[in-house]
C-alpha cells in the first residue's frame, strides 16, 4: 500500500525499484475483481503492472491513497470556480490511422473520395437552409406571440387607465409573462437542461474539443428553439441571437450524421462522417450559420467559428464554412421577405437588423475617436461589473438553487419582477411624445394627453430586439435624458439577474439595449454640452454604446467587430467599433474575465485557452502526467480488457497498447493506442483470436463497423461475455493507432499544450528513452493550470 | 435660341403666378408678353412655341398659382384637402393634357416635348412634381372620394363631430377668460367629454381602418386635414382644458408591486436557508508529488 511513495520514486526513473514496485503493489483499483485478475497476470512484467492504473480520468482511489497523503483535503467542498469536472471527456479529433482505416483508404478510389468533398458542400449548404429556416421559425413566432401578448396588455392598460384599477393591468402582465416563462422553464429545466442559457460557452467548449453531454441532440434543439421562443415571449432581459449559434450547431451535427439517435432513425447517408473529426467541422460551419442567421453577418460568422476553434483550421473548412453562412442568411432573407410580403426584396439579413446607417449626420469625425474610446472604456467598466455580479449570482445559483423545480420558479419570479419593473416604470414616468406616424409598435398612452404616448413605453414594452433598433434610429430627441437613465440602471440589473436562470436565452440583445440606452444617453448630455453641434447624434453614440457594452461583457474581439459591423451594413463604422471594442476589452480585463469564459469556468469544463499559462516552462511533463497508467498488451485477454472497462472508478477511455512479451529482460515499450470506444466494439463483435482460429468469424471487421456504433458507444454492461469467453484472447494490433503522439518526460507544460491544442489531441502518451510509457497526460492534466491572481494555480478535480 | 425658351417659360410663369390671384385673364397677358419679347430683336424664324402649346402652358400657370395661392392660404389650420382638391385636380388634368398634347406641325414639335424636356430647368416638370409630392405627403386621396370630387363620408362625418366639440367647447367657455386657472375647466371637460369621446374613437376607428386597408408605410397616416383637425382638439382637451385622465390608482400599483418585488427576496433568503448547500467531491489525481505540486508551484512563482 505504500505506493505512492513507491511511484514517486518509480517514476523518478530507475527500473529496478520499478520492478519490485509493481510486484508489491496491489492494483489501485484493486475493487473489481478483473482488476485482481489482471493483477495477477500482470506480475511477471514490471511495466503490465501499470496496466491496471488508469491514466485517461483521474482516478478516484480517494481512500487508498488518502491513507498516504499527509495532507488531507476535505473530501467534499462547497463549488467554487476553482474545480475541473469529471463528467467532460474531450473529442477524439485525432484520427486513429489503423489497419483499418488504412485497408478502407486503399479500397476507396480517387472518385469516390471526391463524392466525399461534394458530399461534405452539400451538407454545408443543408446546414444553412435548415439555420436559416430555424431563425425565421423562432422569428415569426416570437414575433406573433409577442405582439399578442402586448396586445391584449395594451388594451387592458387603455381600458383600466379609463376606469381605473391599473393594479389589474399590473397583475395581468405579471401573470402572463410569468406563465408563459414558466413553461419556458420547465422544459427546459425537466427535460432538457444543457438547453439552458446562451449555448455560446457550451458551443465554445465543443469547439474546444470538450464533450459536452447531450449538446448537439435533436432533442436539445427542439428544447432550445422552443425555450427561447417561450423566454422572449415571456419578457424576460433576453435575446434570440445567442441560442441560434447553438441551434446551428445542434442542425450542423445532426444532418452530417445523416441519421438521429433522439428519433432512432438512420436514414443511411454520410456515414464516412460518423466520427468526431468530421463532426466537429461541421459543427463549426453550424456555428458560423447560427451567427450569420442571427445578426446577418456571414463574415461575423466565419471568424467566430475561426475565433472559437481556430486550432484545426484550413483554408477549404473555412471557404466551406463561409458558404454555410451565406446560404444561412440568404435562406433567412429570402423566407422573411416573403412573410412580410416583399418577396425577394432580401432586405431583412438577420434576426435583429440594426437598420440603416447611411444617413449624412451619423457620420463620424476624426475629432469623435477620443471620446469614442472613453465610451470604451465605460463599457469595460460596466462590462465587468455586470459580469462580477454575475459571478456572484451564479455561484449562489449553483450552490443553493439546484433543484430543477427552484429554477423554475427562480425564472417565474424573474419573469414577474421584469413585468412589474417595467410597469412600474411606465407609471411613474412623465415623459410624453407626440406620436408619429407608426414608428412605436405599442404606444401606450397612459396618463399622456390624448395623441401622445409614453415614451418609457417604448423601451420597455416592446421585445427587446425593437427597443435597440429604436433607440438607434430614433429622431433625436424622442427620449428624455431622465427616461434613459433609469432605463439603464433597471434594464442593467435585470440582464444581469436574468443571464444565467435555466431559460434559453441569449444576452447579446440585452449587453445592446443596456449599452444603446447608456450610449444615447451619453450622446444627448454631448449635445447638451457642445450646444447642438451637427456630430452629436444621438443614433451614432446609441450604437457605439453597444459595440462598448457588448466588447466589456462578452469580450470577443475579431468576429464582434465584424457582426457589428455587418449588422450596420456600414464599413465605415469598422474602426471606431474595433477601437470601443479594443478599449472595452482592455479595461474590462483587467477586473474580471468574460462572461463565457467565467461561465465555462464555473462549470468547471476542462477547457483549454489558446496557450499554456505564461510562467509555465519549468514544469514538466512528469509533473503534469497522470501515472501510472492502464496499459493492455498488444494480445490481452478478454477478461482483463472487460474488467478494466467495467471498472467504475475509472472510466478512461484511452489505454496505450504494449509489446505483450512477457519476458522480463525485453522492453515492453509502447506499441500504440486503442480507445475504449473501439474496445468495446471489438467485444461486442466477439473478435477473438480463438474464434478466428476455428473460422467462427464470419467477416472481417470493418472501419463501418466503428462508425455505426458512433456516437454513442453502448456501456460495457450491456455486452455479454461468457466465462469461456473470458479466457480468450484479444488481437489489439489491427485496431490500435500504431502511432499515438508522445512526448519525453523532460518537455516543458507550454510544449505539451501546444501539441495537445494544436492536434486537437486526447491522449498524449509520455514515454522515457527506452519508449516505455510512463504516464499520461489529458485534457484535464492540462486545464487544471491556470493563471490565477497570485501566479500560478491548480484546479483540483471533482465530481459533478 | 435654347437659351431663349427658358427665360420665355420663366417669365410668363412668373406673369401668370404674379397675375393669378388678381384673377386676370392670364392667357392674354401672356400673350402681350410674348409679343413684347418678340418685338424686342428675336430672330423670326427661331422655332417658337406653337399657339396651341403656349395656351396650354398659360393654362398651366395659371392653374399652377391658383393651387399654390390655395395651399399656401390654407396651411394654417391644415384644411388643404378639403380646400384646394378641384384646384389640384385641375391641375392634374393640365398637366396631363401637355403631356399628351401633340402640335399641328410635325411630330418632333408636339408641346409635351417642347415644354416638358428641352431644357435643363423643366420648371413644368418641377411644380408638377411638388404639387404632386405635396399631395401624397398630405395624404388627401385618404379623404376623399374615390376619382369623384368631394370629401368621402367618413372624413365628413368626422368634420362634423369635429365642428360638433368645437361649438361644444365655445359654448362651455363663454363668458370665461382664457387665463382663468384650470380647474375651471372641468365644466368643460364634462359636458363635452361625451362628443370629445365621440370624436377620439371615430378617430381612432378610422386610423385602425386606414392601418387595415393600406400596405405601405405612408398610407398608415390620415389625410391631414383630419390628423390636424384631431391634433387641435387633443391640445385643447389635454392641454389646454386639462382634461386628460388623472394619475390614478397610485396606492395599490404600489401595493401590488412591493408584494411581487418582495417575492424573491423570500425565495432567495429561503432556499439559502433551507435548501442543501451542493457539495463536490473531491478526487485526488495520480500524480507524482500530486501533494506538493501546488505548493511547489507557489514557491516557485511566488
Amino acid at each position: 500500500m505504500a505506493n505512492v511513495a513507491k511511484k514517486v520514486s518509480w517514476s523518478g526513473r530507475d527500473d529496478d525499484e520499478d520492478g519490485r514496485a509493481g510486484e508489491t503493489t496491489p492494483l489501485l483499483n484493486g475493487t473489481g475483481p478483473g482488476a485482481a485478475g489482471s493483477g495477477r497476470q500482470l506480475t511477471p512484467s514490471p511495466f503490465l503492472r501499470i496496466g491496471q492504473l488508469s491514466n485517461v480520468d483521474l482516478n478516484e482511489d480517494i481512500h487508498e491513497l488518502e491513507t498516504e497523503v499527509p495532507r488531507q483535503r476535505p473530501n467534499e467542498i462547497p463549488h467554487n470556480e476553482k474545480l475541473l469536472s469529471l463528467k467532460y471527456e474531450s473529442l477524439d479529433y485525432d484520427n486513429s490511422e489503423n489497419q483499418l482505416f488504412l485497408e478502407e483508404e486503399r479500397r476507396i478510389n480517387h472518385a469516390a473520395f471526391r463524392t466525399v468533398e461534394i458530399k461534405r458542400w452539400v451538407i454545408c449548404a443543408m446546414i444553412g437552409i435548415l439555420t436559416g429556416l430555424v431563425a425565421c421559425f423562432i422569428d415569426i413566432v416570437v414575433e406573433n406571440l409577442a405582439g399578442l401578448k402586448y396586445r391584449v396588455v395594451k388594451d387592458n392598460i387603455d381600458k383600466f387607465t379609463a376606469k381605473g384599477g391599473l393594479s389589474f393591468s399590473l397583475l395581468l402582465w405579471a401573470t402572463l409573462n410569468a406563465s408563459v416563462v414558466m413553461v419556458g422553464s420547465l422544459i427546459v429545466a425537466f427535460i432538457e437542461p444543457v438547453a439552458a442559457g446562451s449555448g455560446i460557452p457550451q458551443i465554445k467548449c465543443y469547439l474546444n474539443g470538450v464533450k459536452i453531454p447531450h449538446v448537439v441532440r435533436l432533442k436539445t434543439l427542439v428544447i432550445k428553439v422552443c425555450g427561447v421562443i417561450l423566454s422572449v415571449v415571456g419578457g424576460l432581459a433576453v435575446g434570440k441571437e445567442g441560442p441560434m449559434i447553438h441551434s446551428g450547431s445542434v442542425i450542423a451535427a445532426g444532418i452530417s450524421q445523416g441519421r438521429s439517435t433522439s428519433l432512432k432513425r438512420d436514414f443511411k447517408i454520410f456515414e464516412y462522417f460518423r466520427r468526431d473529426t468530421e463532426k466537429r467541422d461541421f459543427v463549426s460551419a453550424g456555428a458560423a450559420a447560427g451567427v450569420s442567421a442571427a445578426f446577418g453577418a456571414p463574415v461575423g460568422g466565419v471568424l467566430f467559428s475561426l475565433e472559437e476553434g481556430a486550432s484545426f483550421w484550413n483554408q477549404f473548412l473555412t471557404w466551406r464554412i463561409f458558404f454555410a453562412s451565406m446560404i444561412s442568411t440568404f435562406t433567412l432573407n429570402s423566407v422573411l421577405s416573403v412573410y412580410h410580403g416583399n418577396a425577394w426584396d432580401l432586405s431583412s439579413p438577420g434576426l435583429i437588423n440594426f437598420g440603416r446607417f447611411d444617413s449624412e449626420k451619423m457620420g463620424y469625425t476624426i475629432q469623435e475617436i477620443p471620446i469614442f474610446i472613453f465610451m470604451g472604456v465605460v463599457g469595460g467598466i460596466l462590462g465587468a461589473l455586470f459580469n462580477a455580479l454575475n459571478y456572484w449570482l451564479t455561484m449562489f445559483r449553483i450552490r443553493y438553487i439546484h433543484r430543477p423545480c427552484l429554477q423554475v420558479v427562480e425564472a417565474m419570479l424573474v419573469a414577474a419582477v421584469t413585468a412589474t419593473v417595467g410597469f412600474v416604470m411606465i407609471y411613474c414616468s412623465r415623459d410624453c411624445q407626440p406620436i408619429q406616424g407608426s414608428s412605436v409598435a405599442y404606444p401606450l398612452q397612459l396618463f399622456c394627453a390624448d395623441g401622445e404616448y409614453n415614451s418609457m413605453a417604448t423601451a420597455f414594452f416592446n421585445t427587446p430586439e425593437k427597443s435597440v433598433v429604436n433607440l438607434f434610429h430614433d429622431p433625436p430627441g424622442s427620449y428624455n435624458p431622465m427616461t434613459l437613465g433609469m432605463f439603464t440602471l433597471m434594464y442593467f440589473f435585470l440582464a444581469c439577474w436574468t443571464y444565467g436562470l435555466t431559460v434559453s436565452a441569449g444576452v447579446f440583445i440585452p449587453s445592446l439595449l443596456i449599452g444603446a440606452a447608456w450610449g444615447r444617453l451619453f450622446g444627448i448630455s454631448l449635445s447638451y454640452l457642445t450646444k447642438g453641434s451637427i456630430w452629436a447624434d444621438p443614433g451614432k453614440y446609441a450604437l457605439m454604446g453597444a459595440a462598448a457594452q457588448l466588447g466589456g461583457i462578452v469580450r470577443m474581439t475579431l468576429s464582434l467587430t465584424v457582426i457589428m459591423m455587418e449588422a450596420t451594413g456600414n464599413v465605415t463604422y469598422g474602426f471606431p467599433i474595433m477601437l470601443v471594442l479594443m478599449t472595452a476589452k482592455i479595461v474590462g480585463d483587467y477586473f474580471v474575465e468574460g462572461l463565457y469564459d467565467m461561465h465555462i469556468q464555473l462549470q468547471s469544463v476542462p477547457f483549454l485557452h489558446w496557450e499554456a499559462p505564461v510562467t509555465s516552462h519549468s514544469l514538466t511533463a512528469r509533473e503534469v502526467m497522470s501515472t501510472p497508467v492502464t496499459c493492455l498488451r498488444r494480445i490481452e485477454r478478454v477478461g482483463t480488457v472487460v474488467d478494466i472497462l467495467s471498472d467504475t472508478s475509472s472510466n478512461h477511455n484511452g489505454f496505450p497498447v504494449v509489446e505483450s512479451n512477457p519476458d522480463t529482460t525485453q522492453v515492453a515499450g509502447l506499441r500504440g493506442l486503442i480507445l475504449r470506444s473501439q474496445l468495446i466494439v471489438l467485444l461486442k463483435h466477439k473478435v477473438f483470436v480463438e474464434r478466428a482460429n476455428l473460422n467462427l468469424v464470419q467477416r472481417r471487421l470493418k472501419l463501418k463497423d466503428f462508425r455505426d456504433a458512433y456516437p454513442r458507444f453502448p456501456p460495457i454492461q450491456s455486452i455479454h461475455v461468457s466465462q469461456d469467453e473470458r479466457e480468450c484472447m484479444i488481437d489489439l494490433s489491427e485496431f490500435m493507432n500504431p502511432s499515438p503522439y508522445t512526448v519525453p518526460q523532460e518537455a516543458s507544460l507550454p510544449r505539451v499544450f501546444k501539441l495537445f491544442r494544436a492536434l486537437g489531441l486526447r491522449h498524449l502518451v509520455v514515454v522515457d528513452n527506452r519508449n516505455e510509457v510512463v504516464g499520461m497526460v489529458t485534457r484535464k492534466d492540462l486545464a487544471r493550470y491556470r493563471l490565477g491572481k497570485e501566479g500560478l494555480e491548480e484546479l483540483s478535480l471533482a465530481q459533478t | 435660341c435654347r437659351a431663349v425658351l427658358p427665360v420665355l417659360a420663366l417669365a410668363l410663369l412668373g406673369l401668370a403666378a404674379a397675375a393669378g390671384p388678381r384673377q386676370t385673364p392670364a392667357l392674354e397677358l401672356a400673350q402681350e408678353l410674348a409679343e413684347e419679347l418678340w418685338s424686342a430683336g428675336l430672330p423670326g424664324d427661331l422655332p417658337e412655341l406653337e399657339p396651341e402649346c403656349r395656351s396650354l402652358l398659360a393654362a398651366f400657370a395659371e392653374g399652377s398659382a391658383a393651387l399654390t395661392g390655395c395651399l399656401g392660404r390654407r396651411a394654417r389650420p391644415v384644411r388643404l384637402c378639403q380646400g384646394c382638391h378641384g384646384h389640384y385636380r385641375r391641375l392634374l388634368a393640365q398637366y396631363d393634357s401637355i403631356a399628351s398634347a401633340v402640335g399641328n406641325s410635325s411630330e418632333s414639335h408636339n408641346c409635351a416635348k417642347s415644354i416638358l424636356t428641352s431644357d435643363r430647368l423643366q420648371i413644368v416638370v418641377t411644380l408638377s412634381e411638388f404639387f404632386n409630392e405635396t399631395w401624397e405627403a398630405a395624404n388627401c386621396a385618404n379623404c376623399l372620394k374615390n376619382s369623384s370630387e368631394g370629401l368621402s363620408n367618413s372624413t365628413e362625418e368626422f368634420l362634423d363631430l369635429f365642428n360638433k366639440s368645437l361649438t361644444c367647447f365655445e359654448h362651455n367657455l363663454q363668458g370665461q377668460a382664457i387665463d382663468l386657472s384650470p380647474n375651471n375647466y372641468t365644466e368643460v371637460c364634462k359636458n363635452c367629454n361625451e362628443t370629445y369621446t365621440k370624436l377620439n374613437d371615430l378617430y381612432n376607428h378610422l386610423q385602425r381602418m386606414n392601418r387595415q386597408g393600406g400596405e405601405s408605410a405612408h398610407s398608415a397616416h390620415l389625410c391631414i386635414d383630419v390628423e390636424d383637425a384631431m391634433n387641435i382638439t387633443r391640445k385643447l382637451w389635454s392641454r389646454t382644458f386639462n382634461c386628460s385622465l388623472p394619475c390614478s390608482d397610485t396606492v395599490p400599483v404600489i401595493a401590488v408591486s412591493s408584494f411581487i418585488l418582495f417575492l424573491p427576496i423570500v425565495f432567495y433568503l429561503s432556499s439559502f436557508l433551507h435548501s442543501k448547500q451542493k457539495k463536490r467531491i473531491l478526487i485526488l489525481p495520480k500524480r507524482i508529488q500530486s501533494n506538493a505540486n501546488l505548493v511547489n508551484i507557489q514557491e516557485k512563482y511566488s
